[in-house]
């Protein structure tokens, strides 16, 4: 084995110009040098290179504001070293793990030791998590699992799932420098996966607390696990709510052993339960129960997925032999364990071994893959058709390329236009596709169709939301599209500027990542008073990481904010101090100038408050109020479009949701506000806020040099503090 | 917008968030400390920040604006259009059309007053370029996400050069004007043509290139304004703390923000000791995330004597433009003429100018400066001296002879500059009066025989070589004064008498002022 880790000593081949006109000595590209080959020509001031130290990593290529550097030669970085893969002897009926981690520490530390520690790490912001991966690498040539695994902890509650479930080609991996250079990435999964493998996951440290939090988690899959795993640890009381007979959501029901064995999805919750989570099984919430629950708890996560099966509405598809994957998979899993009857799910579905049964599974992305090889596992022929093209797949590339070493056969450009059969399918229509371009969907091509004979079609296409909890939650689902320019901090990373490697199916990893984002802060935010919303939930279906990640993050804010049911209290109430956002829009300073003034005003009535003019207010700023204030100057002539200043009036169309959150409003006016509040107090509505109060202030209005108090403005604050911190504080209708 | 924007906002340094919400990438992030720059580095290239115009809150509002670059270029934008369309199909007499008047009596010497004045002013106003940049934003004013064109960057291989492509382009442009009398004044179509041709290139290179490449690079008077116009008063957008610029974590002035793109001309704030490459388009000041940029103005000459970086490609421009403006010089003498007649004769090429003499007499020129620098080389440099390392690229190499041409020539800049302005002067002098005329003529009143037409500011040669002799006396003086301070400083430590090495730094600048002064009596004589 170790014959296969040698190292490439290439040093001297490689080439690092900056462009002396160019480069304007900002050192962004000296800071981030992992080998540290950089520094500064101190007359000319700009980069010199230390071509002898550069290991090709195209760090600073990717982090330069002027593009003026650029590195020739090849990437210094060993050969990967991946374990082969087991393959059982005999398919059928064998649920062994097929992917294997590492087994020793030099296999593990010769692919730690590949990772750079990049000052900057890309891989970071390529995990839906943020794991801080050059770290626990770092602990692992350490020999330190104990810390590997505190590392992981602080962002992670299942790493041991998570390596062995995430599509790491498409996150940290594709976003490992080597990756973004073109090269072989570090193997980040196989890493934590040897973390996990070879230290246990650590259970819970509890916290007490005498009064604790009451949180109600509905759904136990991967975003529940994360919520309540936080919450349980800061000393919350958790309830979870699963509508099965057995805790964990898809990763038990839905992914079967060979990918993820049932006691690494299982551990979570054996640990959950021990630390005191309130499991309870078989209790579906319905929607309209929410409201219920928020009686008895403070707050209350919906986590409960999206698990409604997307079922391709084709001539034919309510012929007997067509199912969805959620049963498929359910009943093959359970016809697989031991103890379990593969003959009678066969006979069940219809279907009889020996004679080439053919299974068609509709799609090509994980879920597929899944069902396809379990197909090849029931004794059946399984064929996979999905209307992306190959470079685009949905499925993780080893996954894909295991399925067809077991012999399951994947087309891609093919699309099903009918099935055909005398009351049980038969044979199926898959119409060609192209697909050049990775952002544009598929067309369907005219030609003559492909007709394959199936015995059973599996439709494995994805799942989709609840549509009953949209009447209680209209603001889901989430759209994670990052719309507009990436903050600096993401861009300066360098993760944007990617070649997609063919190494990751050419996906584009930094904008994924960068949507990710407006995932997990969507769920940070409150979607209804004292309600948030976590995983596919949320957002529709995406990973188990995302889920445990937004998890977390929903259960960081409930902490923070520190909701009260109405019987909670006052004691219970006293320990938070209310924390009150002033967002303003100003023109010529007077708005800012009165939010500083009803700021001081609200701080004397206890409130924590921050003030913040609205283009620098974010989604972590309005998780972290429990109430708003917004100020705005009124824009238009005397007459025509007098209204809340575009500033204001952008950002509130842009807000996703305030959360039923209270909000005071006020406008400042030179003549006339006309209906400049009523306005805004309507996008306010809109914006899924609650307007507790308004004013508006002309020029006499002003505090300074005022006789008497309180002014117009201090009133103001009072009144706020009235309705808000006592709102805050006190009772919620 | 901004929300969407911010949502991906690392508040490691929010106060407001809460203890629960801390971001674990904004944790591990653990880049290497910035160097410092060497104590000196920028102590004498920074203005004071009492000079900060950008203090005026009404000036901020205005440049915080992002209409205000867009109504900078507008009016030029308008009046270059018209020029495009007067001279095409305007009347034939140059004098009377609006295309040439404007161009070449007005335009031309209040270009070089801008410069002169305030460095990179016509830059931040100028349509050729602002045309190029509003196709390629496609946008007047907005900041937008997306750009039209393939954005590649100019190739090291050329970029090394930096300005002497600018250079190469004037040589080629002022080549064709004399070859077409296009400024004479001749035909006002090929004023058209001109103009045309330069929007034209220009938006076929910010189609192609990314931000302003063109206006850095490859435009003819860049390298002109680049130079002569250090001489200027604006410092252009500087930092207002370094300290600042060198923590920041994004760089927005350079990347580009909601509110303002990167820097157009790749030039950093943070770093620049110089107005050189400043455009002065207020981006940089736009997108500050820590409103640590102003907009400084210092005292004239400071970017030439004040800089310790010392550009390649800045000193042979100098040392090329002025051997274009004396070409200019020489061309208007009688024995030169029968010069370029005769070599055209023998080179059977159809008639003025000889692309021999022309590009002979400018490298030259170019060539007697490299030959001073020389000499003072040989009669000065210490014999131990041994210059820095050496970069790879033709800007940052080094050698004995570089350690005396650069400062040289960096020192003879206001001769070059004022050289180039009493060159435009008797057009504006005699004929700016025809401008008014010209206007009145769009709308069929003003004539050749208008006494306005006729009139003159100074019509007499005499009058005409006093101004220009002036100008020559100003720009020779200010010459003699930043080569005295630049060998003091630059070339002293690299030889051995420093006071000797002032006083004949001084006397060279001096030396070139007289020939050029003498040159314009002799020219003005010869009319």
């Amino acid at each position: 084995m170790t014959a296969t880790i040698s190292t490439t000593e290439t040093r001297a081949e490689r080439h690092v110009t900056v462009f002396v006109d160019r480069c304007a000595g900002c050192q962004e590209c000296v800071i981030r040098c992992p080998a540290g080959a950089l520094s500064m020509e101190p007359v000319t001031w700009t980069a010199i290179a230390n071509d002898a130290a550069c290991v090709g990593c195209r760090q600073c290529e990717r982090t330069c504001p002027f593009a003026a550097i650029t590195v020739e030669g090849p990437l210094a970085v060993s050969e990967r070293y991946d374990p082969p893969i087991h393959q059982p002897v005999e398919l059928r009926g064998n649920v062994e793990e097929t992917r294997r981690g590492y087994d020793t520490w030099e296999e593990a530390i010769a692919e730690a030791n590949r990772c750079l520690a990049c000052p900057d790490p890309t891989c970071m912001r390529g995990c839906p998590a943020h794991n801080d991966i050059p770290q626990f690498v770092a602990a692992i040539r350490e020999h330190d699992l104990e810390k590997a695994h505190a590392i992981l902890r602080r962002t992670t509650v299942i790493p041991d799932i998570c390596s062995r479930v995430c599509n790491q080609a498409a996150q940290c991996e594709g976003a490992c420098t080597w990756s973004l250079a073109g090269g072989v990435p570090v193997a980040i999964g196989r890493l934590e996966r040897f973390i996990a493998d070879h230290a246990p996951v650590p259970a819970p440290t509890l916290t007490k607390s005498d009064d604790p939090i009451s949180v109600g988690i509905i759904g136990s899959g991967p975003a529940g696990i994360g919520a309540a795993w936080d919450l349980i640890e800061a000393g919350a009381s958790v309830t979870v709510y699963e509508k099965d007979d057995t805790a964990g959501g898809l990763p038990v029901w839905g992914m079967p052993d060979f990918t993820l064995p049932d006691e690494v999805a299982a551990r979570p919750w054996h640990q959950l339960v021990e630390a005191g989570v309130d499991l309870r099984l078989n209790t579906p919430i319905p929607a309209d129960s929410i409201d219920q629950l928020l009686t008895v708890h403070d707050a209350v996560v919906v986590a409960h997925g999206a698990g409604i099966p997307i079922r391709l509405p084709v001539p034919g598809a309510d012929l007997e032999g067509v199912v969805d994957a959620t049963m498929f998979l359910k009943a093959a899993k359970a016809a697989m364990m031991p103890g379990g009857d593969a003959a009678a799910l066969r006979a069940e579905l219809g279907v009889s071994e020996g004679r080439g049964a053919r299974v068609l599974v509709l799609g090509a992305g994980n879920t597929a893959m899944d069902v396809a090889r379990m197909a090849r596992r029931l004794g059946l022929e399984a064929t996979c058709v999905d209307w992306l093209d190959e470079r685009f797949a949905l499925a993780r590339p080893d996954e894909l390329s295991e399925a067809r070493h077991e012999g399951v056969e994947v087309r891609f450009l093919r699309t099903l236009t009918a099935l055909e059969g005398d009351g049980r399918v038969q044979r199926a229509q898959l119409a060609h596709t192209v697909q050049p371009e990775r952002t544009k969907q598929p067309t369907v091509l005219k030609s003559v169709p492909d007709v394959l004979d199936v015995d059973l079609v599996v439709m494995a296409m994805g799942y989709r939301l609840d549509a009953s909890f949209r009447e209680v939650l209209p603001s889901l689902p989430v759209t994670k599209r990052h719309v507009g320019l990436a903050h600096g901090r993401w861009t300066a990373s360098g993760i944007l500027k990617n070649p997609a490697s063919a190494y990751n199916h050419h996906s584009p990893v930094g904008s994924l990542a960068l949507d990710r984002e407006v995932g997990l802060w969507a769920a940070t935010l409150p979607q209804r008073d004292r309600v948030w919303v976590a995983g596919d939930a949320l957002t529709g279906p995406a990973t188990v990481v995302e889920a445990m990640a937004q998890g977390r993050r929903a259960a960081r804010s409930i902490l923070d904010a520190h909701p009260a049911r109405p019987d909670r209290s006052e004691d219970f109430r006293a320990d938070h101090q209310p924390r009150i956002l002033i967002a303003y829009a100003s023109a010529g300073g007077t708005t800012a100038a009165l939010s500083q003034a009803i700021a001081d005003g609200l701080g004397l009535a206890g409130a924590r408050v921050s003030v913040k003019p609205v283009g620098q207010v974010g989604a972590k700023d309005l998780a972290a109020a429990d109430a708003i204030v917004l100020g705005t100057w009124v824009e238009g002539l005397v007459v025509a479009k007098v209204r809340p200043a575009k500033a204001m009036r952008d950002w509130l169309a842009a807000t996703p949701n305030l959360g039923a959150k209270p909000v005071a409003t006020f406008c400042t006016f030179a003549v006339n506000p006309r209906g400049a509040s009523d306005e805004l107090g309507k996008l306010v509505a809109r914006a899924g806020g609650t307007v507790v109060t308004s004013e508006v202030f002309g020029p006499h209005d002003r505090s300074d040099g005022a006789r008497l108090h309180p002014t117009k403005p201090e009133a103001f604050a009072n009144r706020i503090a009235a309705r808000v911190i006592t709102r805050v504080a006190a009772v919620v209708a | 917008m901004a929300l969407q924007t911010d949502v991906t906002r690392e508040g490691h340094r929010d106060v407001s968030t809460g203890a629960h919400l801390i971001d674990p990438i904004a944790v591990a992030i653990r880049t290497r400390r910035p160097e410092d720059p060497p104590s000196g580095r920028f102590n004498e290239t920074d203005p004071s920040p009492g000079l900060d115009v950008a203090r005026n809150p009404l000036v901020a509002k205005i440049l915080h604006d992002r209409k205000f670059q867009f109504l900078m270029i507008l009016p030029n934008q308008i009046i270059f259009w018209l020029v495009i369309g007067i001279g095409l199909l305007g009347t034939v007499v140059p004098g009377l059309n609006f295309a040439t008047a404007i161009t070449w009596y007005l335009w031309f010497a209040l270009v070089f007053v801008m410069m002169v004045v305030v460095g990179r002013a016509w830059c931040a106003m100028c349509p050729f370029g602002g045309f190029g940049e509003w196709v390629q934003r496609h946008t007047f004013w907005r900041r937008k996400d997306s750009s039209i064109g393939l954005g590649l960057k100019m190739p090291e291989k050329v970029a090394q050069y930096g300005f002497l492509i600018s250079v190469s382009a004037f040589l080629l442009l002022t080549w064709i004007e004399e070859y077409f009398n296009i400024a004479g004044p001749g035909n006002p179509a090929s004023t058209s043509f001109m103009v045309l041709g330069i929007v034209g290139s220009a938006l076929l290179f910010f189609l192609l290139f990314e931000r302003r490449t063109f206006c850095r690079y490859v435009c003819p008077l860049t390298a002109l304004i680049g130079t002569v116009g250090t001489m200027g008063s604006v410092a252009g957008f500087r930092t207002r703390d370094r300290e600042v610029c060198q923590s920041c974590e994004t760089k927005d002035c350079m990347r580009g923000d909601a509110d303002g793109y990167g820097c157009p001309w790749y030039t950093w704030p943070g770093s620049s000791d110089s107005n050189s490459a400043c455009g002065l388009c207020t981006e940089c000041y736009k997108a500050c995330p820590s409103d640590n940029i102003g907009l400084f103005v210092q005292k004239p000459l400071t970017s030439v004597v004040a800089p310790s970086r010392r550009r390649a490609d800045v000193a042979w421009s100098i040392a090329l433009l002025f051997g274009l403006v004396v070409y200019q010089q020489l061309n208007a003498l009688t024995v030169f003429a029968n010069f370029d007649t005769w070599l055209n004769n023998h080179t059977f090429f159809p008639h003025y100018p000889d692309p021999i003499s022309y590009l002979g007499i400018i490298v030259a020129v170019a060539a007697v400066m490299a030959g001073f620098a020389w000499v003072f080389k040989q009669s000065f440099a210490r014999t131990d001296y041994t210059p820095a390392i050496s970069g790879r690229s033709f800007v940052d190499r080094t050698s004995t002879f570089r350690a005396y041409f650069l400062p040289l020539m960096y020192g003879i800049i206001p001769v070059v500059g004022a050289d180039y302005f009493a060159r435009q002067l008797p057009k504006f002098f005699q004929h700016v009066p025809r401008v008014p005329v010209a206007i009145g003529h769009l709308f069929g009143f003003g004539s050749t025989q208008s006494s306005l037409y006729n009139a003159s500011l100074i019509s007499s040669n005499a009058g005409i070589i006093a101004v220009q002799v002036g100008v020559m006396a100003a720009g020779t003086l200010a010459a003699m004064w930043t080569s005295w301070r630049i060998a003091g400083r630059d070339l002293a430590p690299v030889g051995g008498n420093k006071r000797a090495v002032q006083i004949s730094a001084a006397s060279f600048a001096l030396a070139l002022g007289v020939v050029t002064a003498v040159l314009y009596i002799l020219m003005n004589a010869a009319d």
